[in-house]
């Protein structure tokens, strides 16, 4: 009995630690840095797991700690432990019955819920305002188009591609390996993994496939700001695939109209 | 001359007669460049001239690998050991029985599990030593190591492919399996010796080839080899396919032979519910490297034929999300194929080092059993980037209930150390490490099961940061805890439990440093395959290759210290853990024959309530002692 009360002192201290040291790193970032509602999602999601498993790891540590320096052998000889049981049906129901109640709840909160989010946030009836922009990836550079604006290729003034999006919007990325205003070879496309590491999600792009990502701004950053605030391709391309990465600026909508202004000016020129 | 090998060869010492000749690697290696210029030159320049004829085409060095590889078979003792004695004719073929032994062809399941863990040894320190090239590459964020970055992609693959098929799926398998297994079922020899000898050559065969991918040209797509990427990588890929195909066929006839051995060549009384947990860590691995290997070398040789005819399976104008799902079909039972030995060895070793029963032992079989079964049903959690979202819940629902047949190693062993008498030696404590270091893997795994999160932090460093605590972690501290607990069993000698703990804390902290501080790495942005990344993740990419060496250099001295133990430890008494198994009742180590009687199985062999042995006779009551 008294290895219970002394286990339990442990685990119990141990897991309060924990969770103090867990809520210290909630109250930062444990994304580091987060530019989109859907970061935050991510970021809660994360941090709730974190949560949660804190008992558990902290009761699994203690135990190896605590089995390891109390249960050790004292001397030279070699003996047979004086307890010997070949199971203990409390503790074998208890502890399946917690690993099943933990896995369900898991499955339901945050993977469950946080996808029915995610999903709802890709319904058609919601995005009827979308900032659309093409994504185009290819070896070895990222192409963004704005077809509600007639940009065909989003570049600074070296000619860099460079991605502006307003904050406080919600974006549609459309993710292909090919756009009509470059030549593209079918044959030789390969997939690339469009992130933005501020925006919480990635995604794939296939070869000869279509695909989507919606992102909701939530603040007016940049790459200058902070270097998460970029797009790094994240699927290995080949051997450009390390410099296959192009800066975001998030403005605010009348910077967002300016520079729409002078991306239609620039490419008229 | 080793009797397995006259009873299988069927003629007596008398008649053999030694006639001159190389030594068998050094004869295999000559055959295997005859070979291999002679059906190089035959595609090349006769069946299938190219343009410009080049002397070596991907057509003819497929062909000609394909030739050399079996020269290089017949050359090591094939010819003489297989292919002779099946015409009928006699063998001209002495085993000797002092060192060269290990290096030919051999029938005796105890040298070729040491020829195994020796390849697997070697390719190990390979694909580290490019490890270690690439964590001193990530120490700058430009490139300094390399010249560009496809040379560096290249050593990421070599690292990766040799590591998973050479030292992951082969270590405690092919090497520990094969040594042990027999011993453990109370056997004299495997099930299928002679192609368990040929299985082997294989190894080293297939480490050279991936390791000389590089002559043939870069290859950029990693260890998983990415269509459509691979399929327009210059020539190395080629020997990448073939290096796989070598690796993973000596696998699946490994995992042949231990199957067929655990089920029928027991000894009598070991009935299922008394099979050894390290043979029941096996037998479910074994299973799941007959399920899922010839898999994927079917996937690979349908990207060989890509990258030699073409075929373009899977590029735009075919399907290359097939590609990465059947890839990853096969993938993700490989980690459990890798890990799942590791979980049977904790439960193997703990119950002898505490001198207490096992607990919940047939909790303990049906975790192994289903991770088995779930690992095949897990995979696309590695394509959440990648799938539609419908594919999304039920994945993420498996690899998330994983984690409960996962645990109950865990709660096997806690029940186990609770209340025993532990004694803290080195395996004791690699196992302990072992156990804390998956726990790592396993959270964060629960971490990357949740699609959301996944999104953010898949193919970053926190994901490798994550497979190496499994691998790396688990695996391989296992490993580790395996040489230092059975080599009184291989050498009659024990190490030093001083150095040995050192060196265990040693690559536990450097362990732990270098790759807790991936995660945070992948966290704050940091992408794969990048040999050069932003400037800000530098200084911690800096500390991270600082442990990273310093875990490298704590390996290096492992395989130092148990080397030089293997030839000067102080000599042990034949059980010195005091264990019930059978490997522990044959002498150490065992003599021509494992069990001169074959012991009888009257108990299971995780009693420690009293002091009666398993097995009925004293098996090595009449065997030689000290006989190697």
């Amino acid at each position: 009995m008294g290895d219970i009360v002394g286990f339990a002192v442990a685990w119990i201290v141990t897991s309060a630690l924990g969770e103090l040291a867990v809520s210290a790193v909630r109250r930062g970032s444990i994304y580091y840095y987060t530019a989109s509602n859907q970061a935050l999602d991510g970021e809660s999601a994360f941090g709730f797991i974190l949560v949660m498993l804190v008992p558990v790891v902290a009761f699994i540590v203690v135990m190896l700690v605590y089995n390891m320096i109390r249960f050790r052998a004292r001397g030279k000889e070699i003996l047979r432990s004086q307890a010997q049981f070949y199971t203990n049906k409390v503790f074998v129901t208890v502890w399946i019955a917690i690993s099943v109640v933990v896995n369900l709840l898991f499955y339901l909160h945050p993977t469950a819920s946080a996808l029915e989010q995610m999903f709802n946030g890709e319904e058609a009836r919601y995005n009827r305002q979308d900032l659309i922009v093409n994504v185009t990836a290819r070896q070895w550079q990222w192409l963004f188009n704005y077809p509600q604006y007639n940009i065909t290729q989003a570049a600074d003034a070296n000619g860099n591609s460079v991605m502006f999006l307003p904050a406080d919007r919600t974006i549609k990325f459309v993710l292909r390996s090919y756009d009509p205003f470059h030549t593209y070879d079918a044959s030789a496309g390969v997939i690339h993994g469009f992130w933005v590491p501020a925006f919480g999600l990635k995604q794939d792009i296939i070869p000869g496939e279509t695909r989507y990502l919606y992102i909701h701004t939530n603040k007016i950053t940049s790459y200058d700001v902070n270097p998460m605030v970029r797009v790094q391709c994240t699927e290995v391309c080949g051997p450009g695939h390390p410099f296959m990465e192009a800066p975001v600026h998030v403005v605010s909508a009348a910077d967002f109209q300016k520079w729409i202004a002078s991306q239609q000016k620039q490419q008229q020129s | 001359m080793s009797s397995i090998a006259t009873d299988l060869l069927g003629d007596s010492p008398s008649q053999t007669h030694r006639r001159p000749m190389l030594p068998p690697v050094v004869r295999g290696l000559i055959w295997a460049l005859i070979a291999f210029l002679v059906f190089n030159t035959l595609m090349s320049e006769v069946l299938d001239r190219m343009p410009y004829h080049p002397f070596v085409t991907r057509a003819s060095v497929t062909v000609g690998w394909v030739a050399a590889v079996c020269a290089w078979l017949l050359g090591v003792g094939v010819w003489e050991g297989v292919v002779r004695p099946s015409f009928g004719f006699p063998t001209l073929w002495e085993t000797p029985t002092d060192w060269r032994k290990y290096f030919m062809y051999s029938t005796d399941h105890r040298v070729i599990g040491l020829q195994y863990i020796f390849s697997s040894i070697g390719g190990f320190l390979i694909a580290g030593f490019a490890a270690m090239l690439m964590r001193l590459e990530l120490m700058n964020q430009n490139l300094w190591v390399f010249s560009n970055p496809g040379a560096y992609l290249s050593t990421v693959g070599i690292h990766g492919t040799v590591m998973m098929f050479s030292v992951g799926t082969v270590g405690l398998v092919g090497g520990f399996g094969n040594y042990l297994i027999p011993l453990m079922v109370g056997s004299n020899k495997s099930a299928f010796p002679r192609m368990s000898g040929v299985s082997q050559w294989l190894v080293p065969a297939g480490i050279a080839t991936v390791v000389l991918s590089p002559v043939l040209g870069q290859w950029t797509t990693g260890w998983r080899g990415y269509e459509p990427l691979a399929s327009q990588d210059p020539a190395g890929i080629v020997f990448y396919y073939l290096g796989v195909f070598a690796l993973t066929t000596s696998s699946l006839m490994v995992a042949i032979n231990l199957t067929a051995t655990i089920l029928f060549k027991r000894a009598p009384g070991l009935t299922w519910n008394r099979i050894p947990m390290f043979a029941w860590g096996m037998l479910t691995v074994s299973l799941l490297n007959l399920i899922w290997l010839p898999e994927i070398q079917m996937t690979f040789l349908l990207g060989l034929l890509g990258a030699v005819i073409p075929f373009p399976y899977f590029t735009q104008v075919g399907s290359p999300l097939t590609y990465l799902e059947v890839f990853w079909l096969f993938g993700h039972p490989e980690v459990y194929i890798v890990v799942v030995p590791a979980f049977a060895l904790w439960q193997e070793i703990l119950p002898v080092m505490g001198q207490k029963s096992l607990f919940a032992r047939q909790w303990g079989i049906i975790g192994l059993v289903f991770v088995m079964i779930l690992s095949g049903m897990v995979w696309a959690h590695h394509m959440f980037t990648n799938m539609s979202n419908s594919q999304m819940l039920p994945f993420s629902f498996f690899t998330e209930i994983i984690s409960i047949p996962t645990g109950f190693a865990y709660l096997v062993v806690i029940g186990t150390l609770w209340k025993a008498r532990l004694r803290l030696t080195t395996p004791t404590l690699l196992v302990l490490m072992s156990m804390f270091n998956f726990l790592i893997g396993g959270v964060t795994g629960v971490l990357l099961a949740d699609p959301v999160v996944n999104l953010q932090v898949h193919d970053s460093f926190f994901v490798v940061a994550h497979f190496h605590y499994t691998i790396i972690g688990a695996m391989i501290f296992s490993w580790f805890a395996a040489f230092y607990y059975w080599l009184p069993k291989f050498t009659g000698r024990m190490y030093s439990e001083r150095w040995g703990k050192v060196l265990s804390v040693w690559i536990f902290i450097a362990f732990n440093v270098a790759f807790l501080q991936m995660f945070l790495l992948g966290l704050h942005g940091m992408n794969r395959w990048v040999p050069v990344y932003p400037a800000y993740l530098q200084p911690m990419n800096f500390q991270v290759s600082l442990f990273a060496i310093l875990l490298g250099i704590g390996f290096v001295l492992h395989f130092l210290h148990i080397a030089w133990m293997w030839r000067h430890g102080p000599r042990v008494e034949e059980n010195p853990w005091r264990s019930k198994t059978l490997e522990w009742q044959a002498t150490s180590p065992p003599g021509d024959e494992n069990f001169t009687t074959i012991p009888t199985v009257v108990r299971g062999f995780y009693d420690y309530s009293d002091d009666r042995p398993a097995v009925s006779v004293d098996v090595h009551a009449d065997a030689p002692q000290g006989a190697r």
